[in-house]
């Protein structure tokens, strides 16, 4: 039935967003993760990707999340002579995670996770209404 | 993740059943290939219980901690909307019989 292959495509999209905004967590989380020695490298931001994928059982084309990859922008620089990680000059590096991207990004994941739902409970909504035609 | 929905199934099994050409006519019991109410019903019935096995395990395994809330929900809501489906079919099945027994003769 094409309402449950729509709840189904829906999920999908569930389901992706959920993995952006895990991905969103790593980020926020480790906003301040700088290197434990001099030389090594801090956290570098994770950028997701959505690919769409085709479902055969389905029949229809839904969402997936594509390949993590990381962000080449370069990293914060803090002047912190007395942190372990800090270079000859006293720099530390830190992460190049902006909280305010990700905020915005966990919003756009946010809004993105609620369409779906939307359209999940509308296309239960249109079903519950063509069987109560049996009732009456 | 998706299965055949039982709804679907029990939708098309009673097109056959109520179909002039063939239903009716050969459930009375001229050509008997084609299934009886029972059987329709039974068949509906097999499938409602596969998927709400399928809606139970996925619950279970939330509760234990493993599957995705979305297939959960997604699984309870197929469940729901065939189980509805035939209650739905059942239920005029039913009035439909009480008003002929009720005709007076």
């Amino acid at each position: 039935m094409d309402f449950l292959r729509s709840i189904a495509i829906a999920a999908s999209g569930l389901r992706a967003q959920a993995g952006r905004m895990r991905i969103i967590a790593e980020n926020v989380a480790n906003a301040d993760s700088t290197a434990p020695t001099t030389g090594a490298e801090p956290y570098r931001r994770k950028v997701s990707s959505f690919k769409s994928e085709i479902d055969r059982a389905l029949d229809a084309q839904t969402v997936a999340l594509g390949r993590v990859k990381t962000d080449p922008s370069e990293f914060r620089l803090k002047y912190e002579p007395g942190h372990p990680a800090a270079d000859a000059n006293g720099n530390v590096k830190y992460p190049n995670v902006n909280s305010l991207v990700e905020m915005m990004d966990m919003r756009e994941a946010q809004r993105s996770y609620e369409a779906n739902i939307n359209v999940i409970t509308a296309s239960r909504r249109m079903i519950q209404r063509t069987i109560e035609i049996l009732k009456s | 993740m998706w299965t055949p929905s039982a709804a679907a199934n029990a939708y098309a099994s009673l097109a056959r059943l109520t179909d002039p050409q063939q239903g009716l006519t050969r459930a009375r019991g001229e050509g008997s290939s084609s299934p009886s109410f029972a059987a329709m019903l039974k068949e509906a019935v097999n499938s409602i219980n596969q998927t709400s096995r399928a809606a139970d395990m996925q619950t279970q395994a939330m509760a234990a901690g493993k599957a995705n809330i979305v297939d959960v929900v997604t699984a309870v809501a197929e469940t729901e909307v065939a189980i509805d489906a035939l209650v739905s079919v059942r239920d005029k099945v039913i009035s439909a019989y009480e008003e002929i027994m009720k005709m007076p003769i």
